[in-house]
């Protein structure tokens, strides 16, 4: 069991087994379907829950296939995924060009879902971790990785913390919800964060 | 300071060099600072008055009526939320023009000019205390810093995030009907045509 660092997550003791990340083929659509028609997993967004396989399968077609950065999340070796994790470079700016001084894009979104029979296990923590080294590594423009989790979305707010992200604020009627408004927490890690260490503590005289 | 809001036209160019051709402006800005008026007529046509919600910033009293500023609200990935942004002229910064202007576009954005906005936000870069201050006094609300968040001219930059929401206009609209001392300036946004503005 490998060592953690910070604050201790007892939950992290139980069956923590090796958390991978792979693409998704279309062969996946049956596991998918199972967390995505789940109301549980789905409660805190913005789709309702599929009701046919078909669903999933499109979504794997049209969404997840031409996606920038969307992985399947397997535990203990086992092929079938138990959820899935993407991240998103921010719209709002082209992706960086190669040449200086062009406009450029800082920072991603990560969002991730796992089925409910594998929550409190440190999953989507190891998941969330897994990506945001393989991303920081992956695109160099990038520095800032940033999650919202709704307000009431306490176990998402865990896993982001434990995950080394820092809490920034709460955003005000941010986004509408299945129909309501909510108030998101944003969280970020950037690129000098490192493991363990609280995000704050970093600056120029640190010796890390 | 009493400010007017209203539509931006193509003979608006030449008072808008005025600002837009000034680096302490531009600094904060995200663009560069505007060498002649060909491009900023080609940005007044092209993303200006196509644009769905920028208002030219005019004082009333005075002797020139021409705008000294601007103010808009660009859309978000959600409907529900607004950005805000805004820049003055030099020559009016220190007496309140930015304040009573985004102020003024509080009220009409949530008066009923942009339907569903349930947030307007702000993003400010931490160095820029004077426009911090300016949201603050408009009645801002202060939600966190978001750190590297935006790629301004060469640098990752801190940005701190502020909002308005419409529960907060609400609040205000109350207050000042409670208390008609602290009456709110009734902010006009005039649509048609500056009849002061012939000197194309």
């Amino acid at each position: 069991m490998p060592r953690t660092f910070g604050c201790p997550a007892p939950e992290m003791e139980v069956e923590a087994a090796e958390v991978t990340l792979r693409e998704f083929t279309e062969a996946d659509t049956e596991a998918f379907f199972a967390w995505a028609s789940d109301p549980r997993v789905v409660r805190f967004q913005r789709r309702d829950a599929y009701s046919h396989v078909d669903e999933a399968r499109r979504y794997i077609v049209d969404k997840v296939l031409p996606h920038p950065w969307y992985r399947a999340i397997c535990v203990a070796g086992a092929d079938r995924p138990v959820g899935s994790i993407s991240v998103k470079p921010a719209d709002d700016l082209p992706l960086p060009e190669p040449e200086p001084g062009a406009p450029r894009c800082c920072r991603a979104s990560v969002g991730y879902r796992v089925a409910h029979a594998y929550w409190g296990r440190g999953v989507a923590t190891r998941a969330v971790r897994a990506a945001a080294e393989a991303v920081f590594a992956e695109w160099p423009w990038l520095a800032r990785l940033e999650a919202i989790a709704d307000v009431e979305n306490r176990a998402s707010q865990r896993v982001l913390e434990k995950a080394g992200f820092a809490r920034e604020g709460v955003l005000r009627r941010y986004v509408v919800l299945k129909g309501t408004l909510r108030d998101m927490v944003m969280f970020s890690r950037v690129r000098d964060d490192r493991e363990g260490k609280p995000p704050e503590a970093h600056g120029p005289s640190d010796g890390v | 300071m009493e400010v007017t809001l209203r539509r931006f036209e193509l003979s608006d160019v030449d008072a808008m060099m005025a600002w837009a051709s000034d680096p302490e402006v531009a600094a904060f800005c995200r663009w560069e600072p505007y060498e002649s008026t060909e491009p900023l007529l080609a940005y007044l046509r092209d993303t200006v008055l196509p644009h769905p919600w920028f208002r030219a910033i005019c004082l009333t009293g005075g002797e020139d009526a021409r705008p000294v500023g601007a103010v808009s609200l660009a859309p978000t990935a959600d409907t529900c939320r607004g950005e805000l942004g805004y820049v003055v002229a030099r020559a009016q910064w220190g007496k309140g023009v930015a304040t009573a202007a985004v102020k003024g576009a509080v009220a009409a954005v949530f008066g009923g000019e942009v339907e569903g906005l349930e947030r307007v936000e702000a993003l400010v870069d931490v160095d820029n205390t004077a426009s911090q201050r300016v949201v603050e006094k408009a009645g801002f609300r202060r939600e966190g810093v978001l750190r590297r968040h935006y790629w301004h001219k060469g640098r990752v930059r801190d940005l701190v995030m502020y909002s308005f929401i419409s529960s907060d206009h609400l609040a205000e609209q109350s207050r000042s009907s409670r208390n008609p001392a602290t009456q709110l300036q009734h902010f006009s946004t005039i649509c048609v045509p500056n009849r002061m503005c012939s000197f194309f």
